[in-house]
C-alpha cells in the first residue's frame, strides 16, 4: 500500500511519496516516481489502484498541458483542482472507474499563496494545510496535528516531514524503505533531498 | 505449586475433570464460580471459575454468532468496542492515560468508562476490548495478587502478575475472550510494563498503545518521548497523546484518565475533557488543537 | 428418496435469543434514587402484553430494571432474589448496594459463553445514605452512574437526561451554577416526561409506567405526599423506605 504526506509551510508546499513499486510479495521497484509535476507551479501525488495510478495522473497531465497551449496559461491550482475532482467524480459514476487518490500541491505566483488538496477516487475535495494518504495516515494525522505550523520555513517543514516518514518506519509492519520529496513555491517546481 | 499448573492447564486429568465438569454443571451459576460467600456461609471457591457453555457442537461458533457485531451488525448482544490506552515507562515512573468512551456501533454507550483498572495500590490494568473481561479478570487478578502476599509474605513482581493474567487468558484461547491490556506497577526491579493481550501474547516494553486509536496517540507519543522526562512533561504527554486519539479516531474521546505510577503505588493524577483539552488545554493553559494553536497563522505572502 | 422430501440436508440453528423491547431508566438523587421502567413487553411488530413488569424490588435499598430477553430477564431476577434471600439467612442482614452490584457481575460473567440477554440497571441506596445508579452490560461490566437509560429508546431518552441530570452543553447564568443533584419532584417530571416522550417516538414502548423511588433511611417523605398514588412497598419504619408510583402510558 502507498503512502504519501503532504503539507504547507510559509509560502511552499511539500509533497512526499514513497517509491516502492509492489506486486503481490514482490517489490518490483524501489525508485518508482509517484509525484507527477502537472505544470510549473502544481504537483500530484497519486497512489491507490496500481496500472489505473499513472494512466490517471498521465490523462490530467496532458489535460493540464493542452488548457496550457489552448489558453496560454496555467489552470491555477483552485481551478485545477476541481477539474480533477470532476474527472474522478465521473469516474466513480463510470463502467470502469479510476481508483486514485491524490494530494495537490501548488503555488500561485500572483498572490503568492500554497496550496493543498486532498482528494479521493471517489471525489471527495477537502483544502487542508496538511494532508496524507494510505496506512501513513492513521500515524500522520495525530502527529501533524501537533507539529504542523503553517509558518514553518522550509528546513522546519522538512523537519516535521521527517517526523512523519521516521513514524511510519518506526511503527508499520510494512514500512517502505524509500521516499521521494518535491516542492512548490515561488521560484516553481523541484525535488529535494531530506 | 503442582495445583497452580493443574489449574491452568489445558490437558492432563485434571483439566479434563474441570471440563467435564463444566459440561455437566446442572446449575451453573453457582458451581463454585463465586469469589465470596457460597451460600452465604463465606467459603471461597476453590480454583478458577466455571462457565456454563450451551448445549451445541461448537459453543465459540454460538457465542460469535450472537455477539459479533463486526460480522453482523443486526445481532442481539453487542460487546462494546473502541478504545485508546497507553503506558509508557520514564525516568520518573509509569504514566498510564486512557480514554472514556465506550461504543455500541455508532452509539456512544457511555462517556464515562472507568478504563484504568485499579489492581491494588501498585498495580494498574488498562482496559481495551471487552469491557467485561477485562474488569472481571483484573478483578480475579487482583484477588490472585492478595493471596500471592498473604503466601509468600511479599508483593507480587509485575512480570508475575502478567505472567498469571496471561496464562489464565491463554487458557481460554478460541473461547471468544477480548482483552488487549497493559499491566503497570512497581516492583523490586522498578517501574514495569507488560502488555497482555487475548491471544495469549505477553511482552515487556517501555511504551506501548492499545485501541482502535493507538496508531493516532503513537504518532504524538512517540515524536515526544524520551527516558528523561520530568514528571511533568510525561504527564502532558500522556494527555496529549490520548487527546491526540480522541480528535483523530471516532470511537475514542470524551473524557482522559491520567494515572503515575511511583515507587510508592500509582497515583491519580485526573480527569480531563478532551472538548476542554482542544480549546482551552489543562487548567486553561492553552489548546491543544490544531486550529487553535495555529490561529492567525497562514502559509500566504512570505516576506521575500 | 423418489419424493423428494427429505431429499436435502437440513441445518438448524439454536436460537434462544430474541429482544421484547420497552425501556428502563434509572436516576440517583443526593439521599433518593428513582428506579423506572414502562409495562409493554413485544416481540417484533406485536404486543405480547400491556403489563410485565421489568423494574423489581430486591431489598428495602435496592431495586433491579432488567431489559432485552424477557424470559432471561425474568430468570436472572429470580436467581439474584435467591442469592440475596440466602445472604440474608447467613447473615441477618441485607446484602448492601454495592456488593449487589458485584453479585451481578458475576453472576453475569459467569454467562460469559452462553449470555444472559439482558441489560440491567440496578439503583438504590448505599451504606453511607448516598443515592446510586449501576449500570451493566450483557456480560457484568459495571460502572456506578447517577443516570443511565437502557432498551430500546436508549438513544432517545440518554441525550435527555444529560442534558437534564448532567446539564451538558448548558451553559449556567452568569453568576450562578448548575446543582450536582436535583430534587425528587424534578427527578420524578424528568422521568415521566422521558417515557411519554419515548412512547410518541418509539414503537416499542408505551402501555404503562412504573417508577419505584427508593427513599434513604431517615429523609422526609414530605414531596412524595403531593404524588397521586404512592404506594408505600416497605412495612417496616426506622429504614430506607420504597415507593412505587404508577402511570399511563399511551397504548397506540
Amino acid at each position: 500500500m502507498d503512502i504519501s504526506f503532504a503539507l504547507t509551510g510559509k509560502g511552499y508546499v511539500l509533497i512526499a511519496a514513497d517509491t516502492t513499486a509492489a506486486r503481490s510479495i514482490v517489490k518490483m521497484k524501489s525508485d518508482e516516481d509517484k509525484i507527477k509535476v502537472l505544470s510549473p507551479h502544481l504537483l500530484m501525488a497519486f497512489s491507490g489502484e496500481p496500472g489505473d495510478t499513472v494512466q490517471f495522473a498521465e490523462y490530467v497531465e496532458r489535460n493540464m498541458r493542452l488548457y496550457h497551449i489552448r489558453h496560454n496559461h496555467e489552470l491555477r491550482p483552485p481551478a485545477a483542482a476541481s477539474w480533477i475532482r470532476r474527472s474522478l467524480a465521473d469516474s466513480i459514476r463510470s463502467r470502469k472507474p479510476y481508483a486514485v487518490n491524490l494530494l495537490l500541491g501548488g503555488y500561485e505566483p500572483r498572490e503568492r499563496t500554497p496550496h493543498l488538496y486532498w482528494i479521493d477516487y471517489l471525489g471527495t475535495l477537502a483544502t487542508v494545510p496538511f494532508g496524507a494518504h494510505g496506512y501513513g495516515a492513521y500515524f500522520a494525522l495525530s502527529l501533524l496535528d501537533r507539529y504542523h505550523d503553517p509558518e514553518a520555513t522550509l528546513e522546519e517543514g522538512l523537519a516535521t516531514l521527517r517526523r512523519c516518514i521516521d513514524e511510519v518506519s518506526k511503527r508499520l509492519v510494512v514500512s517502505p524503505g524509500k521516499y521521494k520529496v518535491k516542492i512548490v513555491d515561488a521560484d516553481g517546481v523541484r525535488e529535494v533531498e531530506l | 505449586m503442582n495445583t497452580f499448573a493443574e489449574r491452568f492447564s489445558v490437558s492432563g486429568s485434571a483439566a479434563e475433570i474441570r471440563r467435564a465438569k463444566e459440561v455437566i454443571g446442572e446449575d451453573d451459576d453457582f458451581t463454585g464460580v463465586m469469589w465470596g460467600s457460597a451460600g452465604g456461609f463465606g467459603n471461597l471457591s476453590k480454583g478458577v471459575p466455571t462457565f456454563s457453555v450451551p448445549s451445541v457442537p461448537d459453543p465459540t461458533d454460538f457465542l460469535r454468532l450472537h455477539t459479533d457485531d463486526h460480522a453482523d451488525p443486526s445481532c442481539k448482544i453487542k460487546i462494546k468496542h473502541g478504545t485508546t490506552t497507553l503506558a509508557f515507562r520514564f525516568q520518573g515512573g509509569v504514566i498510564v492515560a486512557v480514554d472514556s468512551r465506550a461504543t455500541a456501533g455508532s452509539y456512544v454507550a457511555s462517556g464515562t468508562v472507568k478504563k484504568v483498572i485499579e489492581i491494588n495500590p501498585y498495580l494498574l490494568g488498562t482496559m481495551a476490548g471487552g469491557a467485561a473481561d477485562c474488569q472481571y479478570w483484573e478483578t480475579y487478578l487482583g484477588i490472585e495478587c492478595r493471596l500471592h502476599e498473604l503466601r509468600n509474605r511479599e508483593r507480587i513482581s509485575v512480570a508475575a502478575a502478567s505472567k498469571y493474567l496471561s496464562n489464565l487468558v491463554y487458557s481460554y484461547k478460541g473461547m471468544g475472550l477480548s482483552m488487549g491490556t497493559m499491566i503497570c506497577g512497581w516492583d523490586k526491579t522498578g517501574p514495569a510494563i507488560f502488555y497482555v493481550d487475548s491471544d495469549g501474547t505477553r511482552l515487556k516494553g517501555d511504551l506501548f498503545s492499545v485501541g482502535s486509536g493507538s496508531t493516532f496517540a503513537y504518532g504524538v507519543l512517540d515524536q515526544g518521548y524520551r527516558w528523561d522526562l520530568t514528571d511533568e512533561e510525561a504527564q502532558e504527554l500522556g494527555r496529549r497523546s490520548i487527546y491526540a486519539a480522541g480528535h483523530r479516531d471516532a470511537f475514542s474521546g470524551n473524557t482522559i484518565n491520567l494515572y503515575h505510577v511511583k515507587q510508592d503505588g500509582w497515583k491519580f493524577i485526573g480527569n480531563y475533557d478532551v472538548s476542554e483539552m482542544h480549546y482551552n488545554g489543562p487548567g486553561g493553559t492553552g489548546g491543544y488543537g490544531y486550529g487553535v494553536r495555529v490561529e492567525g497563522r497562514t502559509s500566504a505572502n512570505p516576506a521575500s | 428418496m423418489p419424493d423428494g422430501s427429505y431429499a436435502h440436508p437440513q441445518q438448524r440453528q439454536f436460537n434462544p435469543y430474541t429482544e421484547n423491547g420497552g425501556t428502563i431508566l434509572a436516576i440517583a438523587g443526593a439521599d433518593f434514587t428513582v428506579i423506572a421502567g414502562d409495562t409493554r413487553q413485544s416481540e417484533g411488530y406485536s404486543i405480547q402484553t400491556r403489563y410485565a413488569p421489568k423494574v423489581f424490588r430486591l431489598t428495602d435499598r435496592a431495586v433491579l430494571a432488567v431489559n432485552g430477553f424477557a424470559a432471561d430477564g425474568n430468570m436472572f431476577v429470580k436467581t439474584v432474589k435467591q442469592r440475596l434471600e440466602w445472604y440474608r439467612h447467613a447473615h441477618a442482614k441485607d446484602m448492601p448496594l454495592r456488593a449487589i452490584a458485584r453479585l451481578i457481575q458475576t453472576m453475569l460473567y459467569a454467562r460469559r459463553f452462553f449470555p444472559y440477554y439482558v441489560y440491567n440497571i440496578l439503583g438504590g441506596i448505599e451504606e453511607d445514605g448516598s443515592g446510586a445508579v449501576y449500570s451493566f452490560d450483557p456480560v457484568g461490566s459495571y460502572e456506578r452512574e447517577a443516570c443511565r437509560a437502557a432498551g430500546a429508546a436508549q438513544s432517545l431518552v440518554q441525550p435527555f437526561l444529560d442534558n437534564q441530570i448532567y446539564f451538558r452543553n448548558q451553559t449556567p447564568a452568569p453568576g450562578t451554577s448548575h446543582p450536582t443533584h436535583l430534587p425528587l419532584p424534578d427527578v420524578l417530571a424528568i422521568v415521566i416526561d422521558s417515557f411519554t416522550s419515548a412512547t410518541e417516538r418509539h414503537i416499542e414502548v408505551g402501555d404503562g409506567l412504573e417508577m419505584y423511588v427508593v427513599l434513604a433511611k431517615g429523609r422526609s417523605t414530605q414531596e412524595l405526599a403531593s404524588i397521586r398514588g404512592a404506594q408505600e412497598l416497605t412495612p417496616k419504619e426506622g429504614g430506607d423506605r420504597i415507593f412505587v408510583i404508577r402511570r399511563e402510558l399511551k397504548k397506540d
